[in-house]
């Protein structure tokens, strides 16, 4: 049994809809009463359709999104914090340990710093490193680790294709050395031939680094490859999270069937009318 | 056997740009028959837009045709249109928006946000036919309601934005199909659209098919969606066709080394524990176009100094209407 490095216990946020009138203000419930485990040395796989939240949830644990009610708690052995008090230098030490990964390589990156620059700036301004010579070694490291020519680092991004600004992305994200990562549609926009090499990237490093993942993902055949688990969010609410054979050999909720369904399959014969998700009420 | 809808041979298309002249399409030719859907599937930079676009002439004004490409539209009943010939926009008007349509990836961005959905039917219905605005309303009403959207009346005075994700893009097929085109573009259709609502518009191509039988030009990224939707394929990297043939025969005998790459770096839901194959290397600057064969550079199956890195391989039946860009010796080889 392995601890847990994220527990996040009946977590909800509620976004306001502006004013009425009448009555109270709606609110979009992002997340709502949402409790989860991460356990430590895990790929977490975060699936769901538009709106159902799990961006925010996400971004919720980096403490990216306000919360409303509920905790998160994140453990390393090191430290133990409840996420959403977190200010001031604990918030900084937190930022170190828990990074996020962006979908989109192209405005990720900033086209006037050289890649070099760009894997820096996270030493330099969570001042991680002393000198220099340690930023250049520091960043030397996690560049090679993510099969980066080293040549390319006085170049600037504009320059490279999808596949290696990803890899860039993803070398910034790691060296202020985080043990939590969160990846939110990481290989979304990278064309299928690339997408593979992303996604066995992720999976080396996770083993290499020590590291623990929340893969979000729309797409859920990547998810099956990756993780190790998988939960199924819709409006806001988990409908049903597995270990990702059982998941996928056995859904249990409707949803999941009408999700695993929607996927387009390779196989020409095996064509089928799509399955409509109608829940009561 | 029907004549074809459309018929493209050698296309080559160019850009201008300040760094020279750019190949975008090079010797791309099909034909889609009526109530055929012919599914073009490439990676980014495969020119499979452009080529698309070319069809109803609306790439930029730093585009290139070259002198031997042809496209021909062939509507049963009128004189055929060689549409690369066509000189005065008012002419263009048949190919854009009458006799071919076109619908797009994100269907927001192909709505006016400040005009009712309704009123930009009832504007396109008045340009490309002769009903008065009154049929045209009712002819709108009922293209929403033949698409599946629920109150059509109430939905035709909506503006884009009321609209769900799913709801936009059956409006915007509804839209380009209430010309009755004789040929469909569908580029990116549902890669903006959640799994649930994909499955929904793809079964909606198939009843639109079934009902009008019109041609698709459908074009994506995604080759699952291929499997699904076409009755043939035609595999595009880097501006060239390299494989083309049904749906079945391509993806269940890929003969072409990106053709294999491409399902291989797919992740397959059957088979959890296989390796996701990378095609490794990245695709080349559109500056650096590779000599011979476009793919030859990241063809790990090619032994160094082959012919493919000097000379373009013709296309070559592999399996009858199944053809591959291979020279002959390779494809006997392989079958």
């Amino acid at each position: 049994m392995t601890e847990n490095l994220v527990t996040i216990d009946d977590l909800s946020i509620h976004f306001p809809l502006g004013r009425r009138v009448f009555g109270p203000p709606p609110v979009v419930k992002a997340v709502d009463h949402v409790s989860l485990n991460i356990p430590k040395g895990s790929f977490v796989g975060l699936v769901g359709e538009s709106g159902s939240g799990k961006t925010t949830l996400g971004r919720a644990i980096l403490k990216a999104a306000p919360i409303t009610s509920g905790s998160i708690r994140y453990a390393d052995g090191e430290v133990d914090y409840d996420v959403g008090s977190l200010s001031g230098d604990a918030l900084r030490d937190y930022r170190k340990r828990a990074q996020l990964i962006f979908q989109d390589p192209y405005a990720a990156l900033s086209p006037r710093m050289t890649v070099r620059d760009i894997i820096a700036e996270p030493l330099e301004v969570m001042g991680l490193t002393k000198n220099r010579e340690e930023t250049d070694a520091r960043v030397r490291e996690i560049a090679g680790k993510c099969r980066l020519n080293l040549e390319h680092l006085r170049r600037f991004p504009h320059a490279f294709s999808g596949g290696q600004r990803q890899r860039i992305s993803i070398a910034r994200a790691l060296v202020s050395g985080p043990s939590f990562v969160v990846a939110d549609e990481a290989v979304a926009a990278l064309d299928v031939s690339i997408q593979a090499d992303i996604l066995n990237l992720l999976k080396s490093l996770q083993h290499e680094l020590d590291l623990t993942f929340l893969f979000i993902s729309h797409d859920l055949s990547v998810v099956a490859h990756v993780c190790d688990y998988v939960v199924v969010m819709y409006h806001g609410v988990i409908m049903e999270e597995a270990p990702t054979r059982e998941l996928f050999a056995n859904p249990k909720h409707d949803y999941t069937k009408t999700l695993l369904s929607a996927i387009p399959s390779l196989d020409p014969d095996d064509r089928h009318r799509a399955r409509v998700y109608a829940p009561e009420g | 056997m029907s004549a074809p809808v459309i018929s493209v041979r050698d296309l080559t298309i160019r850009f201008k740009t300040d760094e020279g002249l750019i190949t975008a399409v090079e010797n791309v030719s099909y034909d889609i028959a009526p109530g055929e859907i012919l599914g073009v599937v490439g990676e980014s930079g495969s020119g499979k837009s452009v080529s698309a676009k070319a069809l109803m002439r609306l790439n930029g004004g730093n585009t290139v045709y070259d002198p031997a490409s042809k496209i021909t539209l062939n509507v049963p009943g009128e004189a055929p249109v060689s549409v690369l010939e066509l000189q005065r926009e008012r002419d263009m008007r048949q190919v854009r928006g009458g006799a071919i349509s076109m619908i797009f990836q994100e269907p927001m961005a192909s709505f006016a946000p400040a005009i009712t959905v309704g009123d930009q039917m009832v504007e396109q219905l008045m340009l490309h036919t002769d009903m008065t605005r009154k049929q045209a309303r009712a002819h709108s009403i009922d293209m929403l309601n033949r698409v599946g959207i629920p109150e059509p009346a109430k939905r035709f005075d909506q503006y884009a934005f009321e609209f769900s994700g799913g709801m936009r893009q059956r409006a915007m097929i509804a839209m380009a199909l209430s010309t009755s085109p004789k040929l469909l573009i569908a580029d990116e259709p549902t890669t903006a659209l959640d799994v649930t609502i994909q499955a929904q518009v793809i079964d909606l191509m198939h009843d639109l098919v079934a009902e009008y039988g019109m041609a698709i030009l459908f074009i994506t990224h995604d080759l699952g969606v291929i499997a699904q939707t076409a009755d043939r394929v035609a595999v595009m990297y880097l501006g060239r066709i390299l494989e083309t043939g049904s749906v079945r025969d391509v993806i269940r005998n890929p003969a072409h080394a990106y053709t294999q790459g491409l399902i291989n770096a797919l992740p397959k839901l059957d088979d959890l524990d296989a390796p996701l194959t990378p095609i490794p290397g990245d695709i080349p600057s559109p500056l650096e176009r590779p000599k011979g064969c476009v793919f030859h550079p990241r063809n790990t199956q090619l032994a160094p100094g082959s012919r493919y890195e000097r000379e373009v391989p013709p296309m070559t039946e592999v399996s009858p209407g199944h053809f591959a860009a291979l020279f002959p010796e390779d494809v006997a080889r392989a079958g």
